[in-house]
């Protein structure tokens, strides 16, 4: 329920208008006493940024900063032979830059404002296409306040709003003070638990003074060892921008140059082939182990959970560091994922499925990158009563006839190709050409179906689903019975043959790959499974409906019924 | 509880009150199928022809071109069939329930109180049909849209104005996601 314009104001000023064109007077006094100073602060905060604000000057140097690169390339020839006649253009081209474009950035900043009203988050915007978007206050979902290492030096931070019905940030503003920030999430957050609550507001807005619970922090001991576990293919990124800035051929150049040395090393390599093949997979495991470390540092340095009324927030980032806010009635389901080696040691990483889709965590927020179990339940209890099932269900065992059929079918579909057309003059194994060698993995194949299949299971608890998956990287989908969505049962023409169907309960926000659903299971089992998630769901929402209305009924008697506008038709 | 869980066991899935699609549904998908395999068998056509004379042909005249005639003329007429045979739904009091699929059965229970919105739709041939379809909207991830095809309009509109007010009756005012 939104506030009312009028309630909002709990500290009993009058006037609470959301009107834009109020007098400014009160509520330029920008300075709140900082967080904490009770009262008074809340009385500015309340007011404080429903007159449209700008952004904060700073903006404009980094626009600025950020289009330098194109004036450069503009004025490169101009740059690289000055006085000749023939850079005219790039001149002209740099002159309507300064003639264009910087008025531009400026233009753009002077007609771009924000102010939040008790009810909504308006954001204008644009110089000759005017954009004004406004949000429902009660539809903000996360308050993202990011800062990168620029933003840090100067005092500055963006802040990104997220609403549940969109894909992607609903509205940013880049950038703001980073008290300003703060404020903002405080105003938004008081505005939405409306005036009921106000001192309940009051005082959570005083909460930087640590007064909640923290839920988990890491310390830089914590997030290396995770990051050890923890392999990133981010080097090779970084290999091929490195080649990309530095000319290859000046790198070959400078290679040959030490020729004594490479020649030793290619012969190396051309005498042993498997030592050659060892060696680049232990330096790519290397790299991938030591770049896993780096990417986990730099995102989860400083890593800190807590727990602020019904929200969880998170701060963390060595360079760029994030904060955000996860509203627990809005998480659709936990999802835990370890792998082999994290497992061995007991450790596991907690993340939550919402809708406000963040692309870059694909609807999944991190809510604890490493942790033991026994601390991830706890903090999993959080969200969601979580009652881990006993034991997990198997799927029929039939499934590793089937996955292995397939996988060995895909692989044979990518070898005999290549068999096929292999040259007369390469490489010939054992006097066969080397795909055929290809087919020594089948066996392996076979391992890896039986290892799926032990790794894949069910349970339906009283609570929800829960679904295990994956070899390599292993999940368990926690999805609470409030938060289904839509059941299926699918049964291709493969999986009639043997009575084996899969089952799949849909959510909201889940990922489009690496999904919830269990695979081959007896067709009679998923039926019954099929019907009794389905059930337990209607239970739970008819429980819920007599709760509200007080009775079981939940329909209006058909004289009460609103009326639509189309009637049903005779059918 | 008035309602206890095992007393309503057949409706999740019960046989008896699932409905067929409208059966000319099967001549709205021949007429869709044909011009589809119209439009693999005209460049098989084609190609049958500018090699009509060529002397390094691999293929006999008309093979292609035949191949291609014969098995879209069968999927004509034999694939809306089974898909039509496979087709059933039944909305009942909190649930929609369909199945469907020819070689990929599937069957769906969306729960009304999931339904974010609800369309009726209806294109060019099923216009000629009265027919239209019936597209729910969910916030599911994979199942955001789930379609009705091959309702008599009046038919539709009317499940989905039973929608609709299953929607706005619903006492729970707590949003849908």
């Amino acid at each position: 329920m939104p506030p009312s314009p009028t309630e909002s104001n709990s500290d009993g000023r009058p006037d609470a208008s959301p009107a834009p064109d109020r007098p400014a007077g009160e509520e330029k006094e920008e300075e709140p006493a900082p967080t904490g100073a009770g009262e008074a602060a809340t009385a500015t905060t309340l007011g404080a940024v429903r007159e449209p604000q700008r952004l904060h000057p700073l903006t404009l140097l980094l626009r600025v900063g950020a289009s330098l690169p194109a004036l450069v390339i503009i004025l490169l020839p101009l740059l690289r032979n000055p006085g000749s006649t023939e850079n005219v253009t790039s001149l002209v081209l740099g002159v309507l830059y300064g003639v264009f474009a910087l008025p531009a950035i400026l233009l753009q900043y002077w007609r771009f404002s924000y102010r939040i009203t008790p009810k909504q988050i308006v954001i204008q915007s644009g110089v000759l296409n005017r954009k004004n978007r406004s949000i429902p206050i009660e539809r903000v979902q996360n308050i993202q306040i990011e800062r990168n290492l620029v933003a840090r030096l100067f005092g500055i931070a963006k802040v990104k709003l997220e609403t549940a019905g969109s894909t992607s940030t609903e509205g940013s503003l880049e950038y703001v003070h980073q008290d300003e920030a703060q404020k903002i999430r405080q105003v938004v957050r008081s505005f939405q638990r409306g005036s009921q609550e106000a001192e309940a507001a009051a005082s959570a807005d005083a909460e930087d003074a640590a007064d909640t619970e923290t839920l988990l922090d890491m310390s830089l001991r914590r997030v290396l060892l995770s990051g050890a576990f923890r392999f990133s293919l981010l080097y090779l990124a970084v290999i091929f921008t490195v080649l990309e800035l530095f000319n290859p051929e000046a790198l070959v150049e400078r290679v040959l140059r030490a020729q004594g040395r490479v020649g030793w090393v290619s012969e190396v390599i051309f005498s042993h082939p498997a030592l050659a093949i060892l060696t680049t997979v232990v330096a790519a495991v290397f790299l991938g182990w030591v770049s896993g470390i780096g990417v986990h540092v730099a995102r989860y340095y400083d890593f800190r959970l807590w727990l602020d009324g019904d929200k969880l927030r998170k701060r963390h980032g060595l360079f760029t560091v994030t904060e955000g806010t996860v509203p627990l009635d809005k998480v659709q389901a936990l999802i835990l994922r370890t792998n082999p080696f994290m497992r061995a040691f007991g450790w596991y990483e907690l993340k939550v499925q919402t809708v406000g889709l963040d692309v870059e965590e694909q609807g999944h927020r991190v809510i604890a990158p490493f942790a033991g179990a026994g601390r991830i339940l706890e903090l999993a209890r959080q969200v969601r009563s979580v009652e881990l099932p006993e034991s997990f269900a198997h799927v029929s065992r039939l499934t590793i006839r089937r996955r292995f059929i397939r996988y060995t079918a895909v692989w044979a579909a990518l070898l005999l190709p290549t068999v096929y057309f292999w040259p007369a003059d390469w490489l010939h194994l054992g006097g066969v050409v080397l795909p055929w060698w290809g087919f020594g993995l089948v066996p392996f194949i076979l391992g890896w179906a039986v290892l799926q299949y032990q790794n894949h299971g069910y349970a339906a608890g009283e609570d929800g689903f829960y679904i295990r998956r994956g070899v390599l990287s292993h999940y368990l989908w926690i999805l609470p019975v409030e938060k289904f969505h839509v059941f299926h049962t699918t049964a291709s023409i493969f999986q009639r043959r043997l009575g084996l169907k899969t089952l799949f309960v849909d959510t909201a926000g889940a990922a489009t790959f690496a999904y919830p659903e269990v695979i081959d299971v007896p067709a009679a089992e998923a039926d019954a499974q099929f019907g009794a998630l389905y059930r337990r769901f209607r239970q739970l929402y008819r429980t819920r409906v007599e709760a509200a209305t007080g009775a079981p009924d939940t329909r209006l008697a058909p004289d009460e019924r609103p009326h639509l506008p189309v009637d049903e038709p005779p059918s | 509880m008035n309602a206890p869980a095992g007393a309503d066991v057949a409706d999740v899935a019960a046989d008896g009150a699932i409905r067929s699609l409208n059966p000319s549904i099967r001549t709205i998908w021949t007429i869709k199928m044909a011009a589809f395999s119209v439009l693999l068998f005209l460049p098989a056509l084609f190609y049958d022809l500018t090699h009509l004379f060529s002397s390094d042909a691999w293929l006999p005249f008309g093979a292609l071109s035949g191949t291609v005639l014969v098995g879209g003329v069968l999927y004509c007429v034999a694939w809306p069939r089974l898909r039509y045979r496979a087709w059933g739904f039944a909305l009942r009091p909190e649930e929609l329930y369909m199945e469907h699929g020819v070689l990929q059965h599937v069957r769906t229970i969306v729960p009304l109180r999931r339904i974010q919105h609800v369309d009726v739709s209806q294109d060019l041939v099923e216009r000629e049909f009265a027919l239209g379809r019936l597209v729910v909207h969910t916030a599911g991830s994979r199942s955001s849209d789930v379609v009705i095809p091959g309702l008599p309009l009046s038919e539709a509109e009317a499940i989905r104005d039973k929608i609709k007010r299953f929607i706005l009756e619903d006492p729970l005012t707590e949003e849908p996601v």
